[in-house]
């Protein structure tokens, strides 16, 4: 998963406002349209409230993979629950891990930022292949890939625009730099691809009509 | 175009997968064995300071990143919460 690992401070005040702003204006348009859901489908509700519980978890704990990555299940989040709601699960998420001390305080717009491309890319990938791809388990493995992925673009932009404060390097220098940083990172994209493909197929099996898209 | 056929989707996955463990064994041989941290900090030019490698540590090489009590505390929430959705809207 992509997640930026910067202290409070790295930052400009400038764009630590601009990120809040921008993840703000997201959150609330999600807010706006998952309205109807509170009355029509209260599974999602609580479909939501165990990834909630469940990606916080995994997100805390750093895995001996590569030297230390993280899972966070963003991709299975979209997958499980829909772009609107997703994006409101990442960022509570966000905000949770910051106050445990997992992660700055103005980093979590940029990194809600990060997640909800994740979330939403996961489930735009899981819908768009449906047609072609109607098997579950490659499909919420390939969506899982295509979300991380793009999640680790938004992160290497949201950083090369920002800048980091006290560096000296240059852009060149930092985007190739991230760019290691997010290769690495997508191999941990493999385990999460694997263990999210088999969670959705084993909901698929015993429940699917907690599957968007797939309710018979 | 139409639904792949068979076993097409997984072939598709699997070699997707395959592609990416090979882009990032690549990448890993190129910056070494670091800990999170430490890895972003040297992709963006930053100390790395004090940080190892995060390997070895915890159970089974697990470590948690934060306050363990806040964790705990906030896992416990979280988990009454689900519950009480759970009981509540009788999914």
């Amino acid at each position: 998963m992509a997640h930026i690992h910067l202290e409070d401070g790295s930052f400009t005040l400038v764009w630590v406002v601009v990120w809040w702003a921008c993840a703000l204006l997201l959150i609330g348009i999600s807010l706006y349209l998952v309205r109807p859901v509170q009355k029509s489908d209260n599974r999602r509700i609580t479909v939501a409230a165990f990834c909630t519980a469940a990606a916080f978890a995994i997100f805390q704990i750093s895995i001996p993979v590569f030297g230390g990555v993280h899972m966070n299940f963003t991709p299975l989040i979209g997958i499980l629950t829909g772009p609107a709601i997703g994006s409101l699960v990442v960022f509570i998420i966000n905000i949770l891990s910051a106050a445990i001390g997992h992660g700055g305080w103005s980093i979590i717009g940029a990194n809600t930022l990060v997640n909800i491309a994740e979330v939403t890319v996961g489930y735009a990938t899981w819908r768009l292949l449906k047609p072609f791809i109607p098997g579950i388990f490659p499909r919420a493995g390939i969506a899982t890939i295509a979300g991380l992925l793009c999640g680790n673009v938004a992160m290497i932009l949201i950083i090369i625009i920002s800048g980091v404060q006290g560096v000296n390097q240059g852009t060149a220098q930092i985007l190739t730099g991230l760019s290691l940083l997010a290769a690495v990172n997508m191999g941990v994209a493999v385990i999460e691809a694997f263990v999210t493909g088999m969670i959705v197929t084993y909901i698929g099996k015993v429940r699917p009509d907690l599957l968007p898209g797939e309710r018979p | 175009m139409t639904a792949l056929p068979g076993k097409k989707g997984l072939l598709i996955f699997l070699g997707l997968l395959a592609l990416v463990i090979v882009i990032s064994l690549a990448a890993y041989q190129m910056t070494g064995q670091m800990g999170i941290e430490e890895r972003f900090s040297h992709a963006v030019g930053l100390d790395p300071g004090k940080e190892t490698v995060e390997e070895g540590g915890g159970w089974f090489g697990l470590s948690l990143e934060g306050s363990p009590l806040l964790y705990g505390v906030v896992l416990g929430i979280l988990a009454i919460g689900c519950y009480a959705a759970y009981r509540h809207f009788s999914v």
